[in-house]
């Protein structure tokens, strides 16, 4: 593949100089500059993001701030392909749509993109994961990179262990599924040898894993520094009963206690991650309720379900996220989630389209599910 | 700020006595809020209450003249149409605060739904489905059994509805009423105050009728209340999701008689040689009427409108002459309030298509300014039906030939409910045949969707025959007694 244009190549060093720049600043003004020129970049480079912002009166000539910036709807992804540099596509990510397979979402990464994206894990783990600094075996309830060639959590996961992790760091989802007698090999070796772990996997593994711990009586003593990193929520379940639950498991399963227990969002439409500051506030003895921050090279608005126009704060409405490790693609991302904007991050609630119906018409979760069955 | 006092449920005089206690709901809008008295509801008490109804049944309803039950009927639904009636006024002002429909939308639904309910209306549903209504009174000659036939109504029916469109329960209690039988209604969340109002109205017009029904509201799902109520039961009319209805089912003695209603889809279809520039403005707006009243929430509502190709005026064209009616239909009915995730759905919707439509794609995006209020969206049919977001987004899909929807709809047959039919030509009966196949149950003109006549065969069954049990005497003889009904 050839080498990407000069221009990119210079776009990503100042992007990258940024976030290696680290979690501990908030520089606005260097975060609207990059903003604007990513999004210039974007803006010359896919038509179809050209057209649509020009639709609505924007032009990067026209733009001073980064929040002016026209967000894409998750949904676009599932039917447009949007990407700058088309000949250098190193990577695609997909999201699930479990449902509807061809209606599954594409973002795909060139290798300046894929830089990028390493490097938001590497700081971004720095600052939430791994504020401690502690080096762990890296135990992963999720399919390697191989076998989920476009799974964006296992090309994450597989970061994360090869940066933070101990040389016996693995995965736990192979061809076969999850691997649950080796994780439990792998925790009692951890005990016995008093190696700190982290468990780290989509949230409904663990409650898989869990549940496989009460079958069996299964407790774990794990050692001083041992973590929990589980991203995604728990379909079906409010959010305080969710979250209280799972954290109370991992105390009484794996003796790992909440302040050691970190959530993090990550989507396939967006290159960095959103951990909670859990541990961080921990670490940094700050007592607080925790929340998702977005890490200095990213934003995240709170906007009106019905027009899309952003909230005060401390109102609940959608959240609409900018990065800048999005380069490739778009940075404004709009999604369904709902949410509330905090001091440098936000509260996250859940998808909103998870919402029942309200009249006697057949909806599309109800068909999807009845033609299903 | 307004505060309005209503009651989420409806109980027999005299009842209130076994309610151990009332909590209170709140409902918020801007400059009104309605604080909803529920009482707590259990097994024990549903109990004793579908007991007291049924009594209350055999003392009275139960020998009411059928003539009588219409009557009241009637007048209910007269007083409901009055502009200034008391309860019609309350239901306007408290169901668009517990439910988000716009008042307009529920004015002109109460307004649908008593139109259809009156004495004519009544009697010509009695005789589409049982011939003559008195059987329902004492024994009539039949000249088909040249014998004598009584038609027996249950002694009690347990409605569930699980959803809020206002109007839909008061059919039950009429129902009920019409086959004599008591009626313990089980009324959603989402819409509590419209069936307790309109028992209210029976009240003022036969309190003995009245006796005979109740409304409560439990969460759905109480094992040990639904237990109760269908212990005390002989039949049971279900409205509501597909999953709901499933569990319901599984969960009621063999020996009851139900009806279920499951949440049905709606579509229309227009021929190309309706497709006409004389008369675009009357067409679109009968479209934009099917898919905004009830906010497109009811199961008689369109998801969308298949448009035959090759007329004088393009699948497309219609869209845009649409989207002027959906906006002029929001104006005079705006659309009530809708969830974040509702709003979402349709945003991301939007962006789907707007893209398409910025790549070349043969699709034409319509939708109003701000806001999700209403949204039109042609596409070429894909070949599988999308059910629309509702709240008033509809496709319109072109199609080269209308019978080329035929495989497209078929899957869907165990949903399939209302379609609005206006090809214009000799293909429209084996057209309407052929939707009768595949098991559509009413079929109609657009801008009709939203109004079947009492006389419809409710999702394809007979409504009130289907409640009934028959006796029929076939003896040749005279029977003393009788011969003054021999015609």
């Amino acid at each position: 593949m050839s080498e990407l244009p000069q221009e990119v190549r210079e776009l990503d060093g100042a992007i990258l100089a940024f976030i290696q720049k680290g979690a501990d600043h908030r520089d606005l003004v260097e975060f609207n500059n990059l903003a604007l020129r990513t999004f210039e970049f974007q803006y010359n480079h896919i038509p179809l993001y050209q057209l649509y912002c020009q639709r609505r009166g924007i032009t990067p000539q026209g733009l001073s701030s980064w929040d002016q910036i026209p967000p894409l709807p998750t949904d676009v992804f599932k039917s447009t392909e949007l990407f700058t540099l088309p000949s250098h596509i190193a990577r695609t990510f997909m999201t699930s749509g479990t449902s509807m397979p061809n209606e599954r979402g594409r973002v795909h990464y060139d290798e300046g993109g894929l830089r990028l994206m390493d490097a938001t894990i590497f700081a971004a783990a720095s600052a939430f994961l791994v504020p401690d600094g502690v080096k762990t075996l890296i135990l992963i309830i999720a399919p390697p990179p191989d076998i989920a060639p476009h799974m964006v959590m296992a090309y994450g996961m597989d970061r994360l262990k090869d940066y933070f992790g101990l040389p016996q760091s693995h995965f736990l989802v192979g061809r076969e599924g999850f691997q649950v007698k080796d994780l439990v090999n792998a925790l009692h070796t951890s005990e016995q040898e008093d190696i700190p772990v982290t468990i780290c996997g989509g949230s409904f593994g663990f409650v898989n894993f869990f549940d496989y711990c009460r079958r069996k009586r299964l407790k774990f003593q794990l050692p001083r520094g041992s973590r929990c990193l589980d991203a995604g929520g728990y379909k079906g379940k409010s959010r305080e009963v969710g979250r209280g639950e799972f954290l109370d498991y991992c105390e009484k399963f794996l003796t790992i206690t909440r302040n050691f227990c970190i959530n993090l969002l990550g989507m396939t439409e967006i290159a960095s991650q959103f951990y909670d500051n859990t541990l961080r506030n921990s670490i940094q003895g700050v007592h607080a309720a925790s929340f998702k921050v977005s890490p200095p090279w990213t934003r995240t608005l709170v906007v009106n379900p019905e027009t899309l126009e952003p909230l005060p704060p401390g109102e609940i409405g959608l959240l609409r996220h900018f990065d800048l490790a999005n380069r490739g693609h778009i940075c404004a991302i709009q999604t369904d989630d709902l949410g509330k904007m905090m001091e440098g991050g936000f509260e996250i609630y859940g998808k909103a389209r998870e919402s029942e119906a309200k009249g006697c018409s057949l909806t599309i979760d109800e068909m999807t599910r009845a033609m299903e069955e | 700020m307004e505060v309005i006092e209503a009651a989420g449920y409806y109980l027999p005089q005299g009842f209130e006595k076994h309610v151990k206690a009332f909590t209170t709901e709140v409902y918020q809008a801007p400059e009104i809020a309605v604080h909803l008295k529920v009482p707590s509801v259990s097994g024990a008490m549903v109990e004793v209450l579908a007991d007291h109804l049924k009594k209350e049944r055999e003392k009275y309803l139960a020998h009411q003249p059928i003539e009588r039950i219409i009557d009241v009927l009637d007048e209910a639904s007269r007083r409901w149409l009055g502009k200034n009636y008391p309860y019609r006024e309350l239901a306007l002002k408290t169901i668009p605060v517990i439910t988000g429909f716009s008042r307009e939308v529920v004015e002109a639904s109460i307004d649908a739904e008593m139109e259809s309910s009156l004495r004519e209306d009544i009697w010509q549903a009695l005789r589409s489905e049982i011939k003559n209504p008195l059987y329902l009174d004492d024994f009539q000659y039949s000249p088909e059994l040249d014998g004598y036939c009584r038609a027996f109504g249950p002694k009690l029916i347990v409605s569930f509805f699980s959803e809020n469109i206002p109007g839909l329960p008061h059919l039950l209690f009429m129902r009920s009423a019409l086959v004599k039988a008591a009626c313990l209604g089980k009324v959603a969340a989402g819409e509590p105050t419209f069936a307790p109002l309109y028992l209210r109205t029976i009240e003022e017009i036969d309190p003995g009728m009245a006796n005979c029904m109740a409304v409560l509201y439990w969460r759905g799902g109480e094992e040990e209340i639904e237990e109760a109520a269908f212990n005390q039961a002989d039949a049971a009319i279900l409205f509501g999701g597909i999953e709901a209805c499933n569990s319901l089912t599984k969960r009621i003695p063999r020996r009851i008689r139900v009806l279920v209603h499951g949440h049905k889809l709606g579509f229309g279809v227009i021929g190309r040689k309706r497709l006409r520039h004389q008369g675009l403005e009357d067409l679109a707006a009968a479209v934009a009427y099917d898919c905004s009243m009830f906010d497109q929430r009811a199961c008689l509502a369109p998801h969308g409108y298949y448009l035959e190709e090759g007329g004088e005026v393009s699948p497309q064209e219609f869209a845009q002459a649409l989207s002027a009616a959906m906006a002029g239909i929001n104006e005079k009915t705006p659309r009530g309030k809708i969830s974040p995730g509702e709003a979402a759905t349709i945003n991301q919707l939007r962006g789907k298509y707007e893209f398409k439509e910025l790549r070349g794609d043969d699709v034409l995006l319509v939708a109003s300014p701000h806001g999700t209020d209403w949204t039109v969206i042609y596409e070429r049919d894909p070949g599988t039906f999308r059910p629309s977001p509702l709240n008033r987004a509809l496709w319109i899909w072109g199609v080269d030939d209308i019978f080329r929807i035929l495989p497209t709809i078929k899957p869907l047959s165990p949903f399939l409910q209302n379609a609005a039919v206006a090809i214009g030509d000799e293909r429209e009966k084996e057209f309407i045949s052929r939707l009768g196949e595949l098991g559509i149950t009413r079929i109609t003109s657009p801008g009709k969707m939203p109004l079947p006549s009492m006389m419809w065969h409710h999702d394809g069954i007979s409504p009130l025959a289907s409640l009934l049990r028959w006796c029929d005497v076939e003896k040749k003889d005279e029977i003393r007694g009788m011969e003054t009904s021999k015609k």
